[in-house]
């Protein structure tokens, strides 16, 4: 069957009313909590994660499809609108966008990202629909150095690319490879790094990880430096936007999108650089109007990274649905959304479970266009979200955290786990270092090590093995170059190019 | 001497230091019975546990020439405030008494009592607004999440 009748069967089975109310819940609780300051697309996934498990396995992907793009709806609206730095990959947004709104133009600048999100997430989806059976096609000869080689990429790329400090990228690495070995040994049943507790055993439940250095996380670090002045909440009425708008909107949103969506799709790529790259790329494309209002609130500037943003949400999914390879914190809690269900995305997904698969991509269309409906008229609904006082939002994120963590296995030895990561995000976030690399390494980590074992087994011990096929041997040397980002961004800075934007989702 | 060069983000890099030697110590106790070609259940723990050795030597050097991370900025940060080790121990308090607790209380009063306690010590002005809402909280996901949705929350001594 070619891939444009599995979206069909996809779509057929996506559009049942049932899978068409999951879409609705997952969309509207994805740009609802996306929404809420403090709280970015990666935490939006972690906290919902548990209220899937309740539901079967389609129908829970089919609702887990809506909230990642809910979240990333949600969180433009943040930026726009509150005058705050927020989370990296929609703080370009912010930059125009507030502007923006300050001068009144709130409707227009919520309308632009909405409608921009809306194109680029249907273009970029198509282009998954594309790149995916292709990518397959080429994985399916992979051998596990190859795979191995693939993890290690993405270890240093995202350790590298998404901080400042390769060593700070590194340490959170190394915390989150260190969280994911605790557990009983998968090959030989030995318990490893357990201190003797047996709730141990199991190993730590990547939803208390993520949660806990997300969510609990935040809410500490909040609690030590509350910013005590009242929220500043720019008032919208509907979002819309007139002519003019539309002229100088469309080619933005294009552009946005053909930058979002390989750089989503390549390890440590993320929406951080496409969104600063399309910043960068309208600022000087601006003429007329455009460039006088560029740095006071120009629409281009708002266009552009919004479409980059969501394009590369859906570039992510390509090598995590494919290879099983996450290249960004919400990524690799979606891969963990897999795993609770047994299921580990590769090639060999697409052959067994064909419907489920299909049945996710048909519903990621379905979503975008619920998020289209949804978020031009209810724009003042989400602006009176943003005034909940911040005691009562915080406290709610810990009291749902709890109850997300409490009900995995139903025990309180979780919520004390849960309280030693949220330390641990606590202090990850008062001294800058990154949480995705550690929520990759963690989720990648047991993965990578049955590779490097299966690799091993077969080179009976032979480290060459491991670059002895081409494609793990450049993988390899890409992983190496990635480390030395640091030394290229000297060369940028020197030569007066501004340094890449730092990055956490 | 030390003093003056004792920054807290050394702590952090300590603590990554001490996990990759702990790493490695803690894998010498896995009994290595099936590690002839060096692929047992030792080799990746050792793999990770010796690169945190050798990230935290860096983490430390870096921090003591003077490197440092920038507090990650947030919509509800002041970045440029002092910790508030406060409010921190306050929240840390009352999570942990929420933990010890849950199961003697139950879901409804444990979580309200949570978020109550929370709300407070995050500012909440309105005392009486604060406990409403808390009640609410407590019993709309009880309600929610075990009528609902089937999940299995402690009924605590005051079952319901």
């Amino acid at each position: 069957m070619t891939s444009f009748q599995l979206l069909l069967d996809g779509f057929a089975a996506a559009l049942t009313p049932v899978n068409l109310l999951y879409a609705l819940i997952g969309v509207t609780l994805g740009t609802l909590v996306g929404v809420l300051p403090g709280i970015g697309p990666a935490m939006t996934v972690a906290l919902l994660l548990p209220i899937t498990f309740t539901v079967p396995p389609a129908s829970a992907f089919i609702m887990f499809a809506g909230i990642y793009y809910g979240g990333m709806y949600g969180g433009s609206t943040t930026s726009i609108l509150l005058n705050t730095p927020g989370e990296s990959s929609s703080m370009i947004t912010a930059l125009e966008g507030n502007k923006m709104a300050r001068r009144g133009r709130a409707a227009q600048a919520l309308a632009t990202a909405a409608i921009g999100s809306f194109v680029a997430g249907t273009i970029a989806t198509a282009l998954l629909v594309v790149a995916a059976p292709a990518v397959v096609s080429f994985a399916i000869a992979f051998g596990p150095e190859d795979y191995f080689a693939l993890a290690v990429l993405a270890f240093t790329a995202v350790s590298s690319v998404l901080s400042r400090s390769v060593v700070r990228g590194l340490a959170s690495l190394g915390l989150g490879l260190v969280i994911g070995l605790i557990g009983i040994d998968q090959q030989t049943g030995q318990a490893r790094l357990t201190l003797g507790i047996p709730q141990l055993l199991d190993g730590i439940d990547v939803v208390i990880v993520a949660v806990g250095l997300f969510a609990l996380g935040e809410a500490l670090y909040v609690a030590s430096r509350l910013r005590h002045a009242p929220p500043e909440v720019v008032p919208v009425g509907r979002a819309w936007m007139g002519r003019s708008d539309w002229r100088r909107s469309w080619l933005p949103w294009l552009r946005g999108t053909a930058l979002g969506f390989p750089f989503g799709a390549l390890p440590g790529g993320g929406a951080e650089i496409p969104t600063f790259l399309s910043y960068a790329a309208e600022k000087r494309l601006a003429r007329g109007v455009a460039r006088e209002e560029y740095g006071k609130g120009a629409i281009e500037g708002v266009a552009g990274p919004e479409a980059a943003n969501n394009a590369s949400a859906a570039g992510t999914l390509v090598p995590l649905l494919t290879l099983g390879l996450p290249t960004s914190a919400t990524a690799a809690i979606l891969l963990a959304a897999f795993q609770q269900y047994g299921l580990q995305p590769g090639p060999q997904l697409f052959d067994h479970n064909p419907a489920l698969v299909w049945g996710m991509i048909a519903s990621l269309f379905i979503g975008n266009a619920m998020l289209l409906v949804l978020n031009l008229p209810m724009a003042p609904l989400w602006a009176r979200v943003l005034r909940v006082p911040r005691p009562y939002l915080y406290a709610g994120i810990v009291l749902f955290a709890a109850l997300g963590v409490y009900a995995l296995n139903g025990t309180v030895v979780d919520l004390f786990v849960l309280y030693v990561l949220g330390l641990l995000g606590f202090a990850m976030r008062r001294f800058g270092l990154p949480v995705a690399p550690a929520v990759i390494g963690m989720i990648l980590g047991p993965m990578a090590e049955i590779q490097l074992r299966r690799a091993l087994a077969i080179g009976a011990g032979d480290v060459s093995v491991l670059v002895r096929s081409p494609i793990a041997a450049v993988l390899l040397a890409l992983s190496a170059l990635a480390l030395l980002t640091p030394l290229f961004r000297k060369l940028l800075a020197r030569r007066g190019l501004a340094p890449a934007p730092r990055g956490e989702d | 001497m030390i003093g003056r060069r004792w920054r807290p983000e050394l702590g952090l890099a300590v603590v990554v230091l001490v996990l990759g030697v702990l790493v490695v110590v803690g894998t010498l106790e896995v009994s290595a019975a099936a590690s002839q070609l060096g692929i047992g259940p030792r080799f990746f723990p050792m793999l990770v546990g010796g690169a945190m050795v050798l990230i935290g030597l860096f983490y430390v050097a870096d921090v003591l020439r003077g490197g440092h991370g920038d507090p990650e900025e947030s919509e509800d940060v002041d970045a440029a405030a002092p910790t508030d080790w406060r409010s921190l121990a306050l929240v840390s308090g009352i999570f942990l008494a929420f933990a010890a607790l849950l199961d003697l209380l139950g879901w409804i009063v444990g979580a309200s009592l949570l978020f109550f306690g929370l709300s407070v010590a995050l500012g909440a002005e309105h005392r009486l607004r604060a406990a409403v809402i808390a009640v609410v909280m407590g019993v709309a996901t009880y309600l929610l999440f075990v009528n609902g949705l089937g999940v299995n929350l402690p009924n605590g001594v005051f079952a319901l």
